[in-house]
């Protein structure tokens, strides 16, 4: 006994079904490797890009550093240029010389404005105290 | 035939085989060696290559003067180093990098030709001279020679105030001396920790550092000092000391209400900045190290005590012969002295006679007692290190019958020019001693101040202290002080001369003195208290009538200079006519 061909019907009917079965699920699996794909470049740019910054906040590290050697440098050399000796050298080179005969002149209802010699420098000194 | 062909490929198949095994097996091993057996030992040797772990150094604080101005100031510097044996000519570097490095040539040629792979060829190098050298370097195409960062204290204002602010050392920054040694603690802040992940190069990876513990700056000290007073008193000293030939000396300006030391000099000083000529033996500070008998300058003590207690009266009169026997010592006075004179006529013409008359009369404990309150024998200040305290005995130990006349007199009393000053800053303040001190203020890193808060304690009333301010108002004026009269200022103060005790013999100069002034200006409403000490001053003036050994003669003038300056420098108003 041998089988018979099966209905033209039933044969459609079957290979419709078994179709359906095997059909490769492309889709969600191209959008997986592209999110894959897209995760993988988007860790490494990431990555690149903390570099980056990384490098550029080492950078500007250094430009500060820098700068503020320049700025203690330039703060030595004001504090030098005003050394007492040295204003005197240059005093005396100008030809500058001390008074011999002083006389003093009283300026009335000037010691009520004028503060001690502490009040000239309150500014500097807070200013001081604000830089690093 | 063929049987041997397949023998003869066979064993090439067999030793290519082999060879391939071997290698693969070795291959193999050393992959098992490295992953496997020794993969732990081999990491942690990359481990080691790569990562450090760095000391990140604090900033050290810097000192500013009263009025915000830098003495002493950290900042970044470089060292010129060598490796000789890379140095191809030794004389032709030496000739092009000594002059701007500022070194000696012959010495650095021997340190290029020495052995060894390391020297230093300059320290302390400014970034301009760094500038230059590299030039240089690169022009003449020198091998060898590199820098290092290292950190760089520079003083601005040179040798001024140099005893008292001190050095720190060249390697590793501390302070050594001054200020800088006291303060030490505070400036030097908290060096911190890194761990730094390097390439092949050196270079840092980013992202692979890891701050363990960030540097603490050190704290910025703002002294009492002003460097203009400063300024003007070290001036006025070293021409004291240049017209007396002194072996050296030292002043001290005292604010007399808040015991700020507004210059304190010692002389031959130093320039902290400049290692090549410093001499170890100018490295202390004078004013607080020294030790010297006061003399006469000590008999406000006597004098104050004795008013205090109520034995004397300022008009009480005494006799005063030439000379007085106490015990085995006969104490005699300096020139021509009335018969009979009183306790402010004593005062004004530094009669020894007279001062011990007094000093039996206030007895020696109490005599003691006031020695003691006027804060001899301790140190002044806690603001100095290797501060002197002095010498004064106990009265349970005046034991000689001369202890005490001595005392009275300014001898057998060890005292220091600051100690001694603050006993006339308590006159000039009304009776009460205050700490005198040079650190004002100490600032941290997140700018916190703290704020010395000086010792205080009542010595003698303010009607005691007011009576001797004008006897030493007579000592100016009609007295052995007159040379540190000043036009514009009525001043007062005290002479005293004292034989220089000769440590190396044990006894006393019968050639040198030590001469002292120290003053009160304006004696009629107090601002500051300024002391003078000169070491051995020699010559005459005035054609030879008076000898520079005494205080009136070499120290007096001094103070009138220092007394001036600073009180135009405070912005005092001049009390008396200028043109009178």
């Amino acid at each position: 006994m041998t089988a018979g061909a099966l209905p033209r019907s039933a044969a459609h009917h079957t290979r419709t079904r078994t179709h359906a079965r095997r059909r490769p699920v492309v889709r969600p699996l191209l959008v997986f490797t592209l999110a894959v794909i897209l995760a993988f470049f988007a860790v490494i740019y990431s990555r690149i890009s903390l570099d980056r910054t990384a490098f550029e906040l080492q950078r500007l590290d250094r430009e500060i550093a820098v700068e503020q050697e320049r700025h203690w440098d330039l703060r030595v050399d004001y504090a030098r240029l005003q050394s007492p000796d040295l204003i005197t050298q240059r005093a005396a080179a100008l030809g500058l010389v001390y008074p011999e005969d002083r006389r003093t002149i009283e300026i009335s209802g000037m010691a009520d404005t004028v503060g001690g010699p502490e009040d000239r420098w309150m500014d500097l000194r807070a200013l001081f105290v604000e830089q690093p | 035939m063929a049987r041997s062909t397949f023998r003869f490929g066979d064993l090439r198949l067999i030793a290519v085989g082999l060879i391939f095994v071997l290698a693969w097996g070795a291959i193999g091993y050393k992959l098992f060696r490295v992953q496997g057996a020794d993969a732990a030992e081999l990491a942690q040797l990359g481990f080691d290559q790569r990562v450090r772990h760095e000391t990140i150094q604090a900033k050290r604080g810097t000192i500013y003067d009263r009025d915000g101005l830098e003495l002493a100031v950290t900042i970044h510097g470089e060292a010129l180093v060598a490796d000789p044996s890379l140095v191809e000519d030794p004389a032709e570097a030496a000739a092009i990098l000594a002059p701007i490095v500022g070194a000696d040539y012959v010495e650095l040629v021997q340190r290029l030709e020495a052995d060894g792979r390391f020297t230093y060829i300059a320290r302390r190098l400014e970034s301009h001279t760094v500038e230059e050298a590299t030039e240089a370097i690169e022009a003449a195409d020198l091998a060898g020679f590199s820098f290092r960062s290292e950190p760089l204290r520079i003083y601005p204002s040179g040798s001024l105030a140099a005893p008292v602010i001190g050095i720190t050392r060249l390697d590793d920054g501390t302070g050594i001396e001054g200020i800088e040694s006291v303060m030490d603690t505070e400036l030097g802040g908290r060096p911190g920790k890194r761990v730094v992940e390097r390439d092949q190069a050196g270079r840092a990876i980013p992202q692979a550092e890891f701050l363990l513990e960030p540097s603490v700056p050190g704290s910025d000290v703002v002294l009492t000092l002003d460097r203009e007073i400063q300024y003007a008193a070290e001036t006025a000293l070293q021409g004291g000391i240049d017209r007396s030939n002194a072996l050296g000396g030292s002043a001290i300006v005292l604010d007399v209400e808040t015991g700020e030391i507004l210059a304190m000099v010692s002389l031959p000083g130093f320039d902290g900045s400049d290692r090549t000529t410093l001499d170890p033996a100018t490295l202390r500070n004078r004013a607080i190290t020294d030790v010297y008998e006061p003399g006469s300058t000590l008999k406000v003590v006597t004098v104050a005590g004795a008013l205090e207690e109520g034995v004397v009266r300022p008009d009480t009169p005494f006799e005063t012969p030439q000379e007085i026997e106490v015990g085995e010592e006969i104490y005699t006075d300096h020139g021509y002295n009335p018969s009979v004179m009183n306790v402010s006529d004593i005062v004004a013409q530094s009669s020894n006679v007279g001062t011990i008359k007094i000093q039996r009369q206030l007895g020696n404990e109490a005599h003691y007692r006031y020695l003691d309150a006027f804060g001899l024998g301790r140190p002044a200040s806690i603001d100095f290190a290797g501060e002197s305290t002095g010498r004064l005995d106990h009265v349970t130990e005046w034991n000689n019958a001369a202890a005490g006349p001595s005392a009275a007199i300014g001898y057998g009393v060890g005292a220091t020019p600051l100690q001694m000053a603050a006993v006339y800053a308590t006159l000039a303040n009304d009776g009460e001693w205050v700490e005198p001190h040079v650190v004002s203020e100490i600032v941290d890193s997140d700018g916190e101040r703290t704020v010395t808060e000086p010792r205080r304690h009542q010595v003698v009333s303010v009607d005691t202290a007011r009576t001797v301010r004008t006897m030493l108002r007579g000592v100016v004026e009609d007295g052995t002080g007159f040379r540190a009269d000043i036009d514009e200022f009525p001043v007062g103060g005290k002479t005293g001369t004292s034989d220089k005790f000769i440590v190396e013999t044990g006894k006393y100069s019968e050639t040198e003195t030590i001469a002292w002034f120290i003053g009160i200006a304006p004696i009629d409403d107090p601002e500051i208290v300024v002391a003078i000490v000169l070491d051995a001053p020699k010559g005459t003036i005035e054609g030879g009538l008076y000898d520079m050994k005494f205080g009136g003669t070499s120290a007096a003038p001094i103070f009138a200079d220092i007394a001036e300056s600073t009180l135009h420098q405070l912005g005092v108003s001049p009390t008396h006519d200028s043109d009178a």
